[in-house]
């Protein structure tokens, strides 16, 4: 980036309301950090105690889930990477995480979340608590969160899970980029 | 037997097993890279305790402000001992703090108060200073 660009890039970020962003390599101690500062950002924005809990409990799920699920970023054989950006519009707070995903998880990672998105939230809960019982799954390595993960964004997002997948240049048939959007 | 102490750490919670005194307190935010590593010593060091101990009053102060869903399983497990041995010959208080504006928290003591009968479940909602 030219210096002069620097200004509007830091214009560009304050009109879309982005209080938080991060993108590259993804550990747990970067992971600490960020949530740090995420709960400073958000008390200087006068976030509601009630929204603040929910905001950070999705933040966690959504970049553990990244760090701990995603692929190692192809041809590097050691990194995972990520990116994550928390905003706010006049309404609402959101969430908006990317990773890497196996391309052979899109349809599968497409029916878990279209399956959570149809539930009410009651249904959701007594899923969470069903879940929680479950054990039989835990020892499912692509998904060893028994769902818990998706069904907690289900209950603190104040509106439905929105998805996308993206192809990644020159790996169009061994990888996507998955983003996931949550609301507050 | 020994008591078991965890500082807390940045993504971790305080584990304060005072198993002399029979009180049991755990406080802070858990959501370590690895819940099952991390709480494997903790089930062990309480079902280690439970199974020592006949005919006692045990407290079990719960303090944490935040876990992710890795470590809610591992509270479950934490919950299912203590059930079980409150179905035996002791007696377990849990003692449930939540913030008066985390109804996620909330809502999940009143579940393990459904869940696991046998312990006597007091909900203490604090209020942010």
């Amino acid at each position: 980036m030219e210096i002069d660009l620097f200004s509007s890039f830091q214009d560009d970020a304050g009109k879309k309301g982005i209080v938080f962003y991060y993108s590259g390599a993804l550990s747990q101690n970067v992971i600490a950090t960020m949530s740090d500062v995420l709960k400073q950002r958000l008390d200087n924005n006068d976030a509601k105690g009630s929204v603040t809990k929910k905001l950070f409990s999705s933040f966690i799920e959504m970049i553990q889930n990244a760090l701990h699920y995603s692929p190692l970023v192809p041809d590097s054989s050691f990194e995972k990477i990520g990116a994550v950006a928390v905003g706010k519009t006049d309404e609402h707070f959101y969430i908006i995480c990317g990773n890497l995903v196996d391309k052979k998880y899109v349809s599968r990672i497409s029916e878990k979340i279209e399956h959570v998105n149809s539930m009410t939230r009651d249904e959701v809960r007594l899923a969470y608590r069903t879940q929680l019982k479950n054990e039989e799954h835990s020892q499912d390595e692509v998904s060893k969160g028994a769902g818990l993960g998706l069904l907690t964004l289900a209950r603190d997002s104040s509106s439905a899970i929105e998805y996308s997948f993206k192809d990644v240049p020159g790996y169009e048939n061994e990888y996507s980029e998955l983003h996931l959007k949550t609301l507050f | 037997m020994k008591d078991l102490y965890i500082p807390r750490t940045s993504d971790s919670p305080e584990i304060d097993f005072k198993f002399s005194l029979n009180q049991l307190n755990i406080s802070g935010e858990a959501f370590p890279e690895d819940a099952n590593k991390f709480f494997y010593p903790v089930l062990v060091g309480l079902e280690d305790y439970l199974n020592s101990i006949d005919n006692q009053d045990v407290e079990f102060n719960f303090h944490l402000t935040y876990f992710n869903s890795a470590s809610t399983k591992m509270l479950f497990s934490i919950f299912m001992l203590l059930n079980d041995s409150a179905c035996s010959s002791n007696r377990i208080a849990l003692n449930w703090h939540y913030d008066e504006e985390d109804d996620t928290i909330k809502e999940f003591g009143e579940d393990v108060n459904e869940d696991f009968p046998a312990i006597d479940y007091n909900p203490v909602v604090t209020y942010p200073a």
